[in-house]
């Protein structure tokens, strides 16, 4: 089972496809959980953490926060104009 | 190292297909045990750096192939097995489970809407982090009661309905019948979008979140 503490990096950003950030956070945070040890950077923020669950939730908000920031920034040229869909 | 990659659990069906390859351009196997089929690759672990997001976009397209046909249990990405026995030693513990889910889950799907609030910035002086935090648990609040909206609305196309809240609003879950997922979307589009409130909808995905929790985090003998 995994005990490798190797550092992997998610290279997300802002201008990544929203959907590759769907599909990340669905195979990372959605369905069966076996147990595991990783250490996670994301977008260039290290998270350091022991149990996979814990990575995995913190992977969960560093995601969000990409979302939040491509909305953001889609907010200000579009006006509250986003649209619905995968 | 080498190490057992499970990408998800459906029920054997006559006609239904599997991937050839999978994360790293493995080989993709199923591994049956009674009616249940768990697919599985050979990988090299941890995968190397640089090579997640490929890795998980390969992860998906495994799933992503199987659950156009049927339910699938999927697993999550970092979930590795020691070997093959491993895998069986699971499969056999297990079976029950992941087959009562994919009875209960057989033609459904999940639709997600995720509402979020959009952020107001804070003002840079001395007393902006107290009305920073006020505006936005004021936003959050009202996140969720467009949320409470947004789940009356789709009621209807809905045998189950979970809501989540999120670090910025609110993430809302349905489990919907296969075919239904257009409708999911207009119902959703049909509730008016407040000011301050951005709102996505995605899906169809395995209905991960409605997994029993016995399957979602199984027991494992020996595991911490």
């Amino acid at each position: 089972m995994p005990s490798d503490f190797e550092p992997i990096t998610l290279t997300g950003s802002a201008e990544d496809d929203i959907s590759l950030l769907d599909i990340i956070d669905h195979v990372l945070n959605a369905g069966v959980v076996i147990h595991g040890s990783l250490v996670i950077s994301v977008a260039g923020v290290d998270l350091v953490y022991l149990g996979l669950n814990v990575v995995l939730t913190s992977v969960e908000t560093a995601l969000r926060n990409l979302r939040l920031q491509d909305t953001n920034e889609k907010d200000t040229s579009e006006k509250n104009a986003m649209p619905e869909g995968r | 190292m080498r190490r057992v990659l499970a990408y998800c659990g459906f029920l054997h069906g006559q006609g239904t297909t599997t991937p050839e390859t999978g994360v790293d351009n493995s080989a993709v196997s199923p591994l049956a045990y009674d009616r249940l089929r768990l697919l599985w690759s050979e990988v090299e672990w941890p995968f190397e750096q640089g090579k997640l997001q490929q890795s998980a976009v390969d992860f998906h397209r495994v799933i992503e192939h199987v659950f156009r046909q049927v339910a699938v249990v999927p697993f999550r990405l970092l979930s590795v097995f020691d070997d093959l026995a491993s895998l069986e030693k699971f499969a056999a513990e297990h079976v029950a489970g992941f087959v009562a889910d994919l009875e209960r889950l057989r033609d459904m799907v999940q639709m997600e809407a995720v509402v979020y609030v959009i952020a107001p910035r804070a003002i840079p002086n001395s007393d902006s982090g107290r009305a920073y935090l006020e505006q936005k648990a004021g936003m959050l609040r009202f996140a969720e009661s467009h949320a409470a909206t947004v789940r009356e609305a789709i009621q209807q196309v809905s045998r189950e309905v979970h809501i989540r809240q999120v670090k910025s609003g609110m993430r809302i879950f349905a489990l919907v019948q296969r075919g239904n997922e257009a409708r999911f979307r207009d119902m959703v589009g049909s509730v008016p979008l407040p000011d301050g409130v951005s709102r996505r909808v995605s899906g169809p995905w395995p209905a991960a979140e409605f997994l029993s929790s016995a399957v979602k985090m199984p027991e494992i003998a020996g595991q911490r």
